[in-house]
């Protein structure tokens, strides 16, 4: 899966303190095309803040984000977003009053040409299991659905690095399987990648490539999944017996 | 394109129906009140429009007033003609919008709002004190030509139609959709690659561009303008238009300025103050009709962006 050519993404020894506090401390990691990467680790562990600098929603206090070979300017969030690097928001990143299809469309303002918009929202909706309910109101669906039209948001966008914050969240056993066909479909068009946080061990185990454990905000383990789930630091952090092998 | 098709048929029977009511009125005082209704819709759909994106606009009595000024400066003293000092007063206002909005807009809510009230009283003084624009006792002469002078309620009617009609366009594409997701969740936006904050500025400026017309065509219409016409309460008013008819829907301050312009005449003759009409007005729509009287009395007209934003905005 991996790609030995130039990385999509790479971290270089970021870090972004609040106050007194080390949120994210030296932080180094690289993200190819073609490979879904997650980051894990226990409440606290920094992946939100890290996963808000590189999606210029934060300044860093230090270190770098290259993105396709560029470095991102610290804290422009929408500046990267038209680099290629969407992301997703953990509560929920849709506008409940306007219509489903009015929020897909959203996703495709600043990349897609007008004429367009409209033949993308459908593909993008019919990709997700949402044809049917484009003209309902976001705000008025199920929790699971509202999810979906999230990841259906920032996938509109077409961005070359999907970056998906707890996209599995409240969803049932069904949608979570539509999500991961989706991320594993994406993943195959070869020349983009997704960066997955994900409570959920049973799926970032499934889908993903390579696994970045955080703990503290600091580097805890890297590896594909076997290898993390036979990590004992990680074991002994975050997973617990019931995930490791 | 059903719905397209509706959309025009609804805008053409409408603004048809208010150009030609203009124009067959013959009582002097009725068209009036009915260009007055006009004036007032403009800024008040002005003032919803910055609404979309979630903010209140207070600084709209001083872009009113800078449109009124611009036109009636440029007529009395640059002998500017009336068709051209109209679009001239809008867009002097859409650029001084642009650039206090350049400059306000990282600000947000209560604190955006204060900004506009006190920029308002300001932009007053600053009125008051310059002789060329007349000082406190204001700017007289600002006639239209002769020829206009019987067709000057068709004209007012008809330019609100069109401007109104711009602000409804806007309102139905991605701009508004944006507009709607810097309102509700700017993060969204943001994350799709949206400069949130030009956005609120090209907003801003767009309904100030109406407002500044709607000022050229008070000017024009009154003859004579001075800063007490531009307090802040000509923006209380807006919200007052744009509440009691309803915030959900385009149409809502047109209806809500149509029907508070007529309660306030009504008031008038009856030798009482219209203010507390006003009040009154605002006390029963927010208890009784928190939707406004278009939510009240169903879907009347077209809706704003599949709406129920109230609704949404509560359940967060």
């Amino acid at each position: 899966m991996r790609s030995e050519t130039s990385p999509l993404l790479k971290v270089e020894g970021l870090c972004r303190n609040f106050g007194g506090l080390m949120a994210v401390d030296t932080l180094d990691f690289d993200v190819h095309a073609g490979e879904i990467f997650g980051l894990i680790g226990p409440n606290g562990a920094g992946k939100s803040t890290t996963f808000n600098v590189i999606s210029g929603f934060l300044p860093p206090s230090g270190g770098s984000v290259r993105f396709r070979g560029e470095v991102l300017p610290g804290g422009k969030a929408a500046a990267a977003s038209r680099a290629g690097l969407v992301r997703t928001f953990q509560h929920g990143s849709y506008v409940r009053s306007m219509s489903v299809g009015d929020n897909i469309r959203l996703g495709t303002v600043s990349g897609t040409p007008r004429p367009e918009r409209a033949g993308r929202v459908r593909e993008v909706a019919a990709l997700l299991g949402l044809s049917d309910k484009l003209g309902e109101t976001a705000g008025t669906l199920p929790h699971g659905l509202q999810r979906l039209v999230s990841i259906a948001i920032a996938i509109a966008a077409q961005p070359k690095l999907l970056c998906l914050d707890e996209p599995l969240t409240g969803l049932n056993e069904t949608e979570v399987g539509t999500v991961l066909k989706v991320l594993d479909g994406y993943r195959r068009a070869g020349d983009r990648a997704i960066l997955l946080v994900e409570h959920n061990m049973k799926a970032v185990m499934t889908v993903c490539d390579r696994i970045l454990v955080l703990h503290h905000g600091t580097f805890l383990a890297t590896g594909t999944p076997t290898e993390i789930r036979g990590n004992d630091d990680v074991i002994h952090a975050y997973l617990g017996q019931a995930h490791a092998k | 394109m059903d719905n397209k098709r509706k959309t025009v048929l609804h805008w053409g029977l409408g603004g048809g129906a208010a150009i030609l009511l203009s124009l067959v009125l013959t009582d002097p005082y009725l068209r009036s009140v009915l260009t007055l209704m006009a004036i007032s819709a403009l800024l008040a759909a002005s003032l919803r429009f910055v609404m979309l994106m979630g903010e209140l606009n207070f600084a709209l009595a001083a872009f009113a007033g800078l449109g009124a000024y611009a036109a009636g400066y440029m007529n009395t003293a640059l002998s500017v003609p009336f068709v051209l000092a109209l679009p001239l007063a809008g867009l002097f206002t859409a650029v001084a919008s642009a650039l206090f909005g350049a400059i306000t807009l990282r600000a947000k809510g209560p604190y955006f709002l204060l900004i506009g009230f006190t920029f308002t009283e300001a932009v007053r003084v600053v009125y008051s004190k310059i002789p060329a624009l007349g000082g406190t006792s204001g700017m007289i002469g600002i006639y239209p030509p002769l020829s206009l002078d019987d067709w000057m309620a068709g004209i007012v009617v008809a330019t609100s139609v069109i401007l109104l009609l711009g602000l409804f366009a806007a309102e139905r594409s991605d701009f508004g959709r944006i507009l709607l997701a810097i309102r509700e969740n700017e993060n969204v936006a943001r994350s799709v690659g949206v400069n949130t904050y030009l956005c609120k500025v090209i907003a801003m400026s767009c309904a100030c561009f109406v407002a500044g017309v709607a000022g050229g065509l008070h000017a024009f219409v009154n003859t004579v303008i001075s800063p007490g016409d531009f307090s802040y309460l000509l923006a209380a008013f807006a919200l007052a238009y744009v509440k009691v008819g309803g915030e959900n829907y385009f149409l809502g301050p047109i209806v809500g300025a149509v029907v508070l312009v007529a309660l306030s005449h009504y008031a008038i003759g009856l030798g009482g103050s219209e203010h507390f009409l006003y009040g009154g007005a605002i006390i029963v729509a927010v208890l009784l009709m928190p939707s406004g009287i278009l939510g009240a009395f169903g879907k009347v007209g077209p809706r704003s962006v599949e709406t129920k934003v109230r609704a949404a905005r509560h359940a967060v």
